[in-house]
């Protein structure tokens, strides 16, 4: 039992259960914020105190929890998500009631995410994505006033529900075959395994159909824009960016370690998924009316991209898969806190509202130009690298016998090129379209905090976009602690 | 006496099934929320049965895990479920129409 390879989580969990109890006596959301922002800065720091000492892979125990390169980026990523989100619900949640709740449900969440990126066993995995699965469902429906809320809120329980009994049910027969629980035991059992290997299908099928609820992934992705469409921005923000990337993360430790064996069965049925998941959402993306179920299937479409790191499989491969996982993070939780910083001021989701933003508030028409260049890929920005990463490891990834390899980059290119429509859309409004007479056109007046987050996402998406070499090193070293 | 294994996987696939099938046809969300569990149950006997072949305790322990997070999951479930009651007087899953695309 070493604990120094969960100090993270347990930082990150004695805020969370001390927060309630400090909301007895401070009620002022924003030093409830500042008190959460401790939290996760300190659990960063033992991050990086990892990355600094420069000790190798922790192990908690053998095989349940391990921090290695692998772990502790995402653990950096899920925390950086965590702490961009928290700084902008200072002043978003500042007259809701149950403030207290709120930050303890989002520090528990990142707790699960957490626990899913270090998390070496199955059923550890099945814990972190029920920790942060739950608070999740509650955040969706916190405002209790609001219907289309506790409508998103129903959905996501019901879908959440359904497709964690499928991962249960695949992981319970997975351990009813092997007879182990640790993903490299799992690996090297179902690469020993003779007989039975329809069982193991039906498993595989069944942990497809559980994740791909999870990661939102064509054909099971319907309740993704009905859910961030209800929910409070800032806690889309962490939907998106956070809990939709620790369901990538399970993805990569299943199919990458434990069923790494029979890559040859699953691949051809990952890539098709993969390039559905792009296609539909983008093509669905085009004609939203409403900014945040827009940038809800841009999401759908860029979890697509992200498969193919599984459908590929190489080391290259995970490295792209890696890297657009953290600037994914960072592009799409800053774009939806943009959009909820513009809720505070009374510009609502619709896009013909973002008419003339320009004018009203350059700063934050330029940021938001930033996030949605980004995310379709336009260089010099963060998108641009990963994608380049990512389909790239698809090229070299075809070699004989898998050259259809190729074509989910071509598909990827095609679609990053289709999305560049819907993302120019939102643009050409903020800055081409004149306003008309009658509409308001005073200048906004925006909180501090949020623009703060907004800053550091601005900064990190140009930062990695102008210089990815060191964040491409990064991403390099956890996917070869990850083989 | 034992009871062979296929039974118990016979009943828990039985069982899964059922439930899946309660997720997928009921209206009423309350039935839905049970068939849930009953799917999260049958995945229990399942790890249980595994355990007792293995002779190993680790599915069992998880067993516990399970039926705990089940139990949170219904908890949160319920309060969604009451609060989205107390606006809208139903339970029924096809008047949960506002958000279409």
């Amino acid at each position: 039992m070493d604990y120094s390879a969960i100090y993270p989580e347990l930082i990150l969990a004695l805020f969370a259960i001390a927060i309630p109890a400090i909301g007895m006596v401070v009620k002022n959301s924003k030093y409830l914020a500042a008190i959460s922002l401790t939290g996760i800065g300190l659990s960063m720091l033992a991050v990086f105190l990892f990355f600094y000492n420069g000790t190798g892979p922790i192990e908690f125990d053998t095989g349940l929890l391990v921090l290695d390169n692998f772990s502790a980026l995402f653990m950096m990523i899920f925390l950086c998500v965590a702490f961009v989100v928290v700084l902008a619900s200072g002043k978003f949640i500042e007259n809701e009631k149950h403030v207290p709740e709120y930050y303890c449900l989002v520090l528990l969440a990142t707790v699960g995410m957490l626990l899913v990126a270090s998390a070496q066993d199955l059923f550890v995995l099945y814990l972190g994505i029920e920790i942060t699965s739950m608070s999740s469902y509650a955040l969706v429906a916190f405002r209790k006033k609001d219907l289309r809320g506790s409508e998103a809120a129903t959905k996501y329980f019901i879908f959440g529900g359904f497709s964690s009994a499928f991962t249960l049910f695949g992981i319970s027969l997975i351990y009813g075959l092997t007879g182990v629980t640790s993903f490299t035991e799992v690996g090297a059992a179902v690469a020993g395994l003779t007989d039975m290997k329809e069982m193991l299908w039906v498993a595989l099928v069944m942990v497809i159909v559980g994740f791909g609820f999870k990661v939102a992934m064509v054909p099971f992705h319907s309740w993704a824009p009905d859910v961030y469409d209800g929910a409070p921005t800032t806690i889309t923000a962490m939907l998106a960016a956070g809990s939709k990337k620790m369901g990538l993360v399970a993805m990569f430790k299943f199919f990458l370690i434990a069923l790494l064996a029979i890559k040859a069965d699953w691949e051809i049925v990952v890539a098709v998924l993969a390039i559905l998941t792009m296609t539909v959402g983008n093509l669905a993306a085009l004609n939203q009316t409403s900014i945040k179920r827009m940038l809800a299937y841009s999401s759908i479409a860029q979890a697509g991209y992200i498969l193919i790191a599984i459908a590929v499989g190489t080391e290259f491969a995970l490295t792209g898969g890696i890297f657009h996982i953290m600037t994914h993070a960072f592009m799409k939780g800053g774009a939806f806190i943009i959009v909820a910083t513009l809720a505070t001021v009374a510009i609502g989701d619709r896009i013909v509202e973002y008419k003339g933003l320009a004018k009203r508030s350059a700063i934050l028409a330029f940021a938001m130009t930033i996030m949605l260049f980004s995310l379709a890929g336009i260089p010099p920005l963060a998108g641009f690298d990963s994608k380049v990463v990512l389909f790239s490891s698809a090229i070299y990834g075809a070699t004989d016998g898998s050259e259809w390899m190729i074509w989910l980059a071509i598909a990827g290119i095609i679609n990053s090129a289709i999305s560049l429509y819907y993302y120019a859309r939102v643009v050409k409004y903020m800055y081409v379209d004149e306003l008309e007479e009658g509409e308001k056109s005073e200048k906004l007046k925006l909180p501090t905090s949020m623009l703060a987050a907004i800053i550091i996402c601005v900064v990190a998406v140009i930062g990695i976009g102008v210089w990815p070499e060191p964040f491409i090193e990064f991403c390099k070293d956890a996917a070869a602690a990850f083989f | 006496m034992n009871i062979p294994l296929e039974y118990i996987l016979v009943l828990s696939s039985s069982l899964f099934v059922i439930g899946a099938a309660g997720v997928i046809l009921k209206k009423n969300i309350i039935v839905v929320l049970m068939s849930i569990e009953i799917m999260l149950n049958a995945a229990n006997i399942n790890l249980v049965a595994f355990s007792t072949y293995y002779g190993d305790t680790t599915g069992q322990v998880f067993a516990l895990f399970s039926i705990g997070v089940a139990a949170a999951e219904v908890a949160v479930a319920l309060a969604i479920l009451l609060n989205l009651n107390k606006q809208k007087k139903t339970v029924d899953i096809d008047e949960i129409n506002l958000l279409r695309w």
